[in-house]
C-alpha cells in the first residue's frame, strides 16, 4: 500500500513534471555540447533516431538515451495529471477554461507520438539525377524517372524558380505524373520526394531527396492541438481580467 | 540608414525622455517597411534586419504593456537601452539585399520568422519585467512578466509548428537535428518549466523574475549564438 501510494504520488505530481523539465533541460544542455564536437551526428537526420542509436558508442549517445527515458516518464506523468485534472475538477462551471490545458497536453503527447514513430520508421536517401534519369524509391519495382528540369534566373543570375517534372513507372507503364516545385513536394505511396539542390551547369542536375516521415501526421495533428489549447487558455485569462 | 541612426538616437534619449520610445519605434517601423517594399520581401534574414525586428518589436510590445502601468519609465528606460543595443549592432551589421533561394518564398517560412522573434521580443519584455521586480518589489511586475512570458510561449510554439510544416513540405522532414533545433527545444522546455513552475507558491516572485531574465540570455544565445558560432541551415 506504501509502494502504491508512492508511486500514485510520484505520478500524479507537479513536482515530479517540474523536475522532469528541469532533468530534459539538463540532459538537453549537455547534447547541445556533445553534438556539435561529434562528427556522428550528421547522418542521425538521414536515419531512424532508434536505429542510429544503437550503432553508436554509449559516450556520445548517453543523454539521448537519458532524454528517452525522462520523456517517457514525462509522457504518463502528463496523461495522468491531465485526466485527474478533468476528474477532479469536472463540477467547474468554467469548462473550457478547464479543459485547454488539457487540450495543450494532449497536443504535446502527439508530438511525442510522432517522433516516437518517425525515430522507429522514418527513411531518407538521396539521388542525383538528370533529365531521364530512373530513381528507385521503394523496396517493389515502382521508380521515378525525371522527365523535365526547368530553372529560371532573374537578371543578377540568381535562381528565383525552378520545377521538376517526375513519372512514377512500374513495369514500363506510367502510373502517376507529376511536378515537384519549391515547397511543392511530390507524395506518393507513403514517400515525400523533394529536390534539396540544382545545378544548372555543365548539365541540369537535381539532388532528390526520398523520404518517408511516419510521425508527420501526428506531429500535424499534435502541433493543431497544442495550438488550439494554448489560443483558447490565454484567450479565456484575457476574459476573466476584464 | 540615417533612418536607423535617428531611431538609435530616439532610443538613447529615451532614457531621460521615455516618450521617444515611441518616436523610436515609428522610425523603425518605417525603416523595416522601406526595406520590405524595396526588396520586394520580407526584410527578416540576416542580423541586420532581424535585429532591427527584434529592437522594435520590443518596443512595440514594451508600448503595450505600459499602458497597464502606473510608474512606467525604469521599464521603458530598460526597453530603450536594449532596443538601442540592439539598433547599434544592426548597423554595424551587413545587410543582406539578395533575392531570397525560391524555397524560402512561402508563408510558412514569414510566419515562422516573425513568429518566432516577436516570442524573442515577448521573452525580453518579461526579463526586462523580472528586473524591475528585483529592483522595486511590486507584484504587478511580476504579473505582468508572466503574461509577456505566456503570450510569448504561445507565439513561439506557433513559430516552430509553422517551422516543422515549411521543414515537411520543403525537405520531406519537420525535424533534421540541426543545433539550432536542439537549442529551440531547450528554450521551448525551459519556459515550459517556467509557466508549470508558476502554478507553485514557492516559485512566485523572486525565482520566477530570475528565471524570466535567465530565459532572455538563453533566448539570445538561440538567437544569435547558435546562428554565429554553430554550422546549421538556420545560420544567417
Amino acid at each position: 500500500m506504501i509502494l502504491f501510494n508512492y508511486i500514485y504520488n510520484f505520478f500524479f505530481s507537479l513536482r515530479t513534471a517540474l523536475w522532469l523539465l528541469v532533468f530534459s533541460l539538463i540532459t538537453l544542455f549537455a547534447g547541445a555540447f556533445i553534438m556539435p564536437l561529434h562528427e556522428e551526428f550528421q547522418v542521425l537526420h538521414s536515419t531512424p533516431l532508434f536505429e542510429w542509436i544503437q550503432d553508436q558508442p554509449l559516450k556520445i549517445t548517453w543523454w539521448l538515451w537519458t532524454l528517452i527515458g525522462i520523456l517517457a516518464v514525462l509522457a504518463v506523468n502528463t496523461l495522468l495529471c491531465s485526466i485527474e485534472s478533468i476528474i477532479s475538477k469536472r463540477k467547474v462551471t468554467q469548462w473550457l477554461l478547464l479543459i485547454s490545458p488539457q487540450i495543450i497536453h494532449a497536443g504535446f503527447l502527439f508530438i511525442l507520438l510522432a517522433h516516437l514513430l518517425s525515430g522507429i520508421g522514418a527513411s531518407q536517401k538521396m539521388a542525383a539525377a538528370s533529365e531521364g534519369s530512373m530513381v528507385q524509391i521503394s523496396g517493389e519495382n515502382t521508380v521515378l524517372s525525371v522527365k523535365e528540369i526547368n530553372m529560371s534566373f532573374d537578371s543578377r543570375g540568381y535562381l528565383n524558380d525552378w520545377d521538376v517534372s517526375v513519372e512514377y513507372l512500374s513495369d514500363g507503364n506510367v502510373l502517376h505524373r507529376d511536378i515537384i516545385r519549391p515547397n511543392q513536394p511530390s507524395t506518393r505511396m507513403g514517400f515525400n520526394i523533394n529536390v534539396k539542390d540544382l545545378r544548372p551547369y555543365p548539365r541540369e542536375v537535381v539532388l532528390l531527396q526520398i523520404n518517408r516521415e511516419p510521425g508527420a501526421m501526428w506531429a500535424l495533428i499534435g502541433g493543431i492541438l497544442f495550438t488550439l489549447g494554448i489560443i483558447t487558455l490565454i484567450l479565456l485569462k484575457i476574459r476573466m481580467e476584464r | 540608414m540615417w533612418i536607423l541612426g535617428l531611431s538609435f538616437a530616439a532610443y538613447l534619449f529615451a532614457l531621460w525622455k521615455s516618450p521617444l520610445l515611441y518616436a523610436g519605434l515609428v522610425l523603425q517601423a518605417a525603416y523595416i517597411f522601406s526595406r520590405g517594399a524595396e526588396l520586394g520581401r520580407l526584410p527578416l534574414v540576416g542580423p541586420h534586419d532581424t535585429l532591427i525586428f527584434l529592437a522594435a518589436s520590443m518596443a512595440a510590445f514594451a508600448a503595450a504593456f505600459a499602458i497597464a502601468l502606473k510608474d512606467r519609465s525604469r521599464f521603458l528606460n530598460t526597453v530603450a537601452t536594449i532596443a538601442a543595443v540592439c539598433t547599434a549592432f544592426a548597423m554595424t551589421s551587413p545587410q543582406q539585399n539578395t533575392p531570397l533561394p525560391p524555397v524560402l518564398k512561402t508563408v510558412w517560412f514569414e510566419c515562422h520568422v516573425v513568429l518566432a522573434f516577436m516570442s524573442y521580443a515577448l521573452f525580453g519584455v518579461a526579463a526586462v519585467f523580472g528586473g524591475v521586480y528585483l529592483q522595486d518589489r511590486q507584484n504587478s511586475f511580476e504579473g505582468l512578466g508572466y503574461r509577456a512570458v505566456l503570450i510569448g510561449y504561445c507565439l513561439f510554439t506557433l513559430s516552430m509548428i509553422f517551422g516543422g510544416i515549411w521543414a515537411y513540405l520543403a525537405w520531406g522532414t519537420y525535424w533534421i537535428w540541426t543545433p539550432k533545433e536542439l537549442w529551440t527545444t531547450i528554450l521551448w522546455v525551459y519556459y515550459s518549466f517556467y509557466l508549470h513552475a508558476r502554478l507553485r507558491q514557492w516559485w512566485m516572485g523572486r525565482p520566477m523574475a530570475v528565471l524570466g531574465i535567465a530565459g532572455f540570455a538563453i533566448t539570445m544565445f538561440t538567437y544569435l549564438g547558435v546562428s554565429l558560432l554553430m554550422k546549421s541551415s538556420h545560420s544567417f
